[in-house]
């Protein structure tokens, strides 16, 4: 049985949601492949790794007192030698040899490209799109940018940092009074929504602002759209894609926030957006095919490998369409959507890991390494 | 394999035990066999727990202070001076422990059970004999080796149109049940309807003498309990102690089962899916969505619209319609009353959850002809993915492989796309059958029932119907 990590929580705002798409659907469906030793790498708010089989149980992160269990557990040990071992330290020590990661982490020091970095260097498998689409997709104003500059339409925007704010507001005010209200701030780094405010005046620009400084230094502001539809669409593949349904999230509410999506999202929900999303999305072939073309030309030039979600904004009385974000991990994957075109749990799971491995052996055929006299020759006249 | 001996010296020891007892009802034969099988008793609860009750708390006392004096015993033989027969002594009471444990629970079981339990439940039997011999109501007893409690439920739910009916819940069908049932009527009642349970010959005769029938059913018979009766004969005779009682009363026979029907006699009435002899159906279809037909006889015609599912529904259906018609409803009454049954807890009972699959729970159901016109309904559903989960069926005696294998061959003819066996010792003669008939779907395994139910929501697709087919309990494993 090959043994297979799945990593999740770690230092971000979405910490508990990764916990969430780590259980549902990833754990769940590769223990019920019945093919993997499945390892649970649990990367606490402050930094510290865990890892233990029982946490495979998501009831095991809704007890009250899960945190002091916790900590009665041993911190565990990674090591890089010829790929990636988890060691347990003490007088009883076991290792593992993880044969394939499964990244489980939204936000920063995950789905950021930080945690893909690590498994680059332990020169093991991981699942999922690989450092440079995660780091660029992770920063909105970076993923506006390579798009635009590729001709991809995306609404217009101003950014900055807290500094750039600090020192030159007026200059920045002024940048920002070309935008044409409502606009939407956004920290720059985050997902999920999270500090996302949507302003319909000046007057509450000042606060929106300090929200989203609040969660990140750099911060977008963008143009919200007339008459908007939002459409979502995840995509899975290397080199051939498949796309999944195209989707739009319903919301009775200002925007689609965080609790929308997570807490009062589904038909079984509760909340103000009872109904999740209209799947899949009534919209015109001319725009779905639009759609799917401006999908998979995003998920190209961003690098993206394994699955990605791109999130549209459609302007439904001149039917321009914008492409909004990029999402290198999807909340759940996405598997609702995914079911509905046919590709159960466990068939997404193994498809991605049949994806990752693919990506893994071409990477084996390029050559990182050059041989050179370099050294011989450092301390000489020039180099 | 240590782990294994180990277990027996474990501090759950003296809980699998008793509640090894309890699953077996107290049964002594089948504690010891089922002891006999087991290797770790440390997994012993798997699909239930003990139940804590007087007697299972005494029993767990019980257990506990034997391997309390055991051990002391051995303390003491040692303590008292050494020397290499204490040694070994002292050794052999540590090992034997849990072994005089286990079969010495036995001897104060019997105790309980001879003087206590059983005076007891003479005199509590014999109390709910001499109220029934008062009630004036009329007493209907179903028996057969299946198909009983969904009989006693579609007859309920009909004459309940124009009768106060009463009938025991659950299963209670021995006498200290349906003594317990008894207790509770209130005496206006003017029908009531009993399941006969039937383990060993004499059984059906115990239940009728407390009951007094005045009508009866025979749902049919089969390998179910084939274990305990040995042959299928002893199993037919047992049922039919039941005609022997009711004599020139108005007994209802399964028509469409063969063993039933030739032993019924020329004045029993049959029944099936085309009709008796009163009556006949036309135009019978089945779905997810229930069952429907047209009911004629000489001058009257009913249309049937019930929730029950699959065409193996008809026939009692029609049977309780004669016995509702006989028993004086309306045409009104009866159509109204057929038209509200629904299926039961656990019997090919639908459940559609948020994501849009469709489970079929038939976890009560585990005998060959419920196994069959389950999978002839399942056939009979198209646009559908279908899935097949099943532990096999318990108590099949010397026809265990036969049956297993039959099941897969049903399965591969139905076309069923994806059948998913629990490992146990029965499960692989239905993969047998399987192959057999070059079944062309998909077969999936699991270590138990519990690991399959986790894993079917990441398996299954909107629109998937999932059958579960009985349950495994922990006795036979």
């Amino acid at each position: 049985m090959k043994n297979i990590a799945v990593i999740f929580g770690g230092k971000s705002a979405e910490h508990d949601v990764s916990i969430i798409t780590a259980h549902t659907p990833i754990i769940s469906s590769l223990l019920a492949t019945g093919q993997y030793e499945v390892w649970p790498i649990y990367i606490t708010k402050d930094g510290a790794w865990y890892c233990d089989q029982f946490m495979n149980d998501l009831e095991y992160f809704k007890k009250d007192d899960w945190h002091n269990q916790l900590t009665k557990l041993k911190t565990i040990h990674l090591s890089f030698d010829n790929g990636l071992t988890v060691i347990w330290p003490g007088l009883l020590s076991k290792q593992i040899k993880i044969d394939l990661v499964f990244p489980s982490m939204h936000g920063t020091f995950g789905e950021d490209g930080s945690l893909m970095g690590l498994l680059r260097m332990a020169n093991v498998p991981f699942i999922g799109c690989d450092l440079f689409a995660s780091a660029v997709a992770m920063d909105k104003v970076l993923t506006k940018q390579v798009l635009a500059s590729e001709g991809l339409p995306v609404v217009p925007y101003v950014w900055f940092t807290k500094h750039d704010w600090e020192l030159n507001k007026s200059t920045l005010s002024e940048k920002i009074s070309h935008l044409k209200y409502p606009l939407f701030i956004k920290p720059v780094h985050l997902g999920s929504s999270i500090g996302i405010t949507k302003v319909k005046n000046n007057s509450e620009l000042e606060n929106a602002l300090e929200v989203a400084f609040h969660y990140d230094d750099k911060v977008l502001i963008e143009e919200g759209i007339e008459n908007l539809i939002e459409v979502t669409l995840p995509i899975m593949g290397n080199e051939t894609l498949q796309c999944a349904a195209i989707e739009r999230p319903l919301n009775n509410t200002e925007f689609f926030d965080f609790n929308d999506k997570y807490l009062s999202g589904g038909t079984k929900g509760n909340g103000v957006n009872r109904q999740y999303s209209e799947l899949p999305a009534q919209i015109n072939d001319t725009l779905t095919n639009q759609i799917l073309d401006l999908g998979q030309k995003t998920y190209r030039i961003l690098g993206c490998s394994g699955i990605a979600r791109i999130d549209f904004l459609i302007d439904d009385q001149t039917k321009n369409v914008y492409v909004n974000e990029v999402n290198t991990l999807p909340g759940s994957l996405y598997q609702h959507n995914w079911k509905t075109i046919g590709i159960s749990n466990v068939e997404l799971v193994t498809r991605l890991i049949n994806l990752a491995q693919e990506r893994f052996d071409s990477q084996k055929t390029t050559t990182y390494t050059f041989s050179s006299d370099i050294l011989k020759q450092s301390g000489g006249k020039k180099i | 394999m240590i782990k294994d001996w180990i277990s027996r010296y474990g501090l759950k020891f003296p809980r699998s035990l008793i509640y090894m007892l309890q699953s077996s009802e107290y049964n002594i034969g089948e504690y010891l066999s089922w002891m006999r099988r087991t290797k770790n008793f440390s997994h012993v609860e798997k699909r239930k727990t003990l139940v804590k009750n007087p007697k299972s708390l005494l029993l767990l006392a019980i257990t506990w202070l034997l391997l309390i004096a055991v051990y002391s015993t051995a303390l003491f033989v040692i303590w008292h001076g050494y020397s290499i027969r204490r040694l070994y002594v002292f050794f052999f009471l540590l090992w034997a422990a849990p072994y005089i444990a286990s079969y010495g629970i036995i001897i104060p079981l019997l105790i309980i059970k001879y003087i206590i339990q059983r005076p007891i439940e003479y005199f509590i039997v014999k109390k709910a004999r001499t109220t029934l011999a008062a009630h004036k109501g009329i007493k209907i007893a179903i028996a057969g080796s299946f198909g009983k409690t969904s009989m006693r439920e579609i007859l309920k739910t009909v004459l309940s149109e124009g009768k106060r009916v009463a009938a025991p819940p659950h299963s209670y069908n021995t006498p200290l049940g349906i003594s317990k049932f008894i207790k509770t009527l209130k005496g206006d009642e003017e029908v009531l309807i009993f399941e006969l349970g039937e383990y060993y010959p004499g059984d059906v005769r115990k239940l009728c003498k407390l009951i007094q029938p005045d009508m009866g059913v025979i749902t049919g018979i089969n390998q179910a309990h084939l274990q305990k009766f040995k042959t299928l004969k002893k199993t037919t005779d047992t049922i039919f102690e039941l005609s022997d009682w009711l004599g020139d009363k108005p007994l209802y026979v399964n028509g469409e089962n063969i063993l039933a029907k030739d032993h019924a006699s020329s004045h029993h009435i049959l029944y099936s899916r085309e009709g008796t002899k009163q009556w006949m159906v036309t135009n019978p279809t089945t779905g997810l969505s229930g069952t429907s037909f047209t009911l004629t006889n000489e001058d009257k015609q009913i249309t049937i619209q019930s929730k029950l599912l699959g065409l193996h529904q008809i026939g009692p259906l029609v049977a309780a319609i004669d016995i509702a018609s006989y028993l004086g409803l309306s045409e009104e009454q009866i159509a109204r009353g057929t038209n509200n049954t629904k299926p039961f807890d656990h019997r090919l009972e639908p459940k559609q959850d948020g994501s849009g699959v469709i489970t079929l729970d038939d976890s009560y159901n585990g005998n060959p002809d419920g196994v069959t016109a389950v999978i002839n309904f399942l056939a009979s559903l198209h646009g559908h993915r279908r899935w097949y989960v099943t532990p096999g069926l318990v108590e099949m005696g010397v026809q265990t492989e036969s049956i297993h294998k039959e099941i897969g061959r049903q399965l591969a003819t139905a076309n069923i796309e994806k059948v998913v066996l629990i490992k146990n010792s029965v499960t692989t003669d239905i993969e047998q059958g399987l192959k057999e008939s070059q079944f062309s779907g998909e077969i999936m395994w699991f270590e138990d029932a519990l690991a399959a139910f986790a894993a079917l929501p990441h398996l299954t697709l909107p629109g998937d119907v999932v059958l579960l087919q009985n349950d495994w309990p922990d006795q036979y494993n």
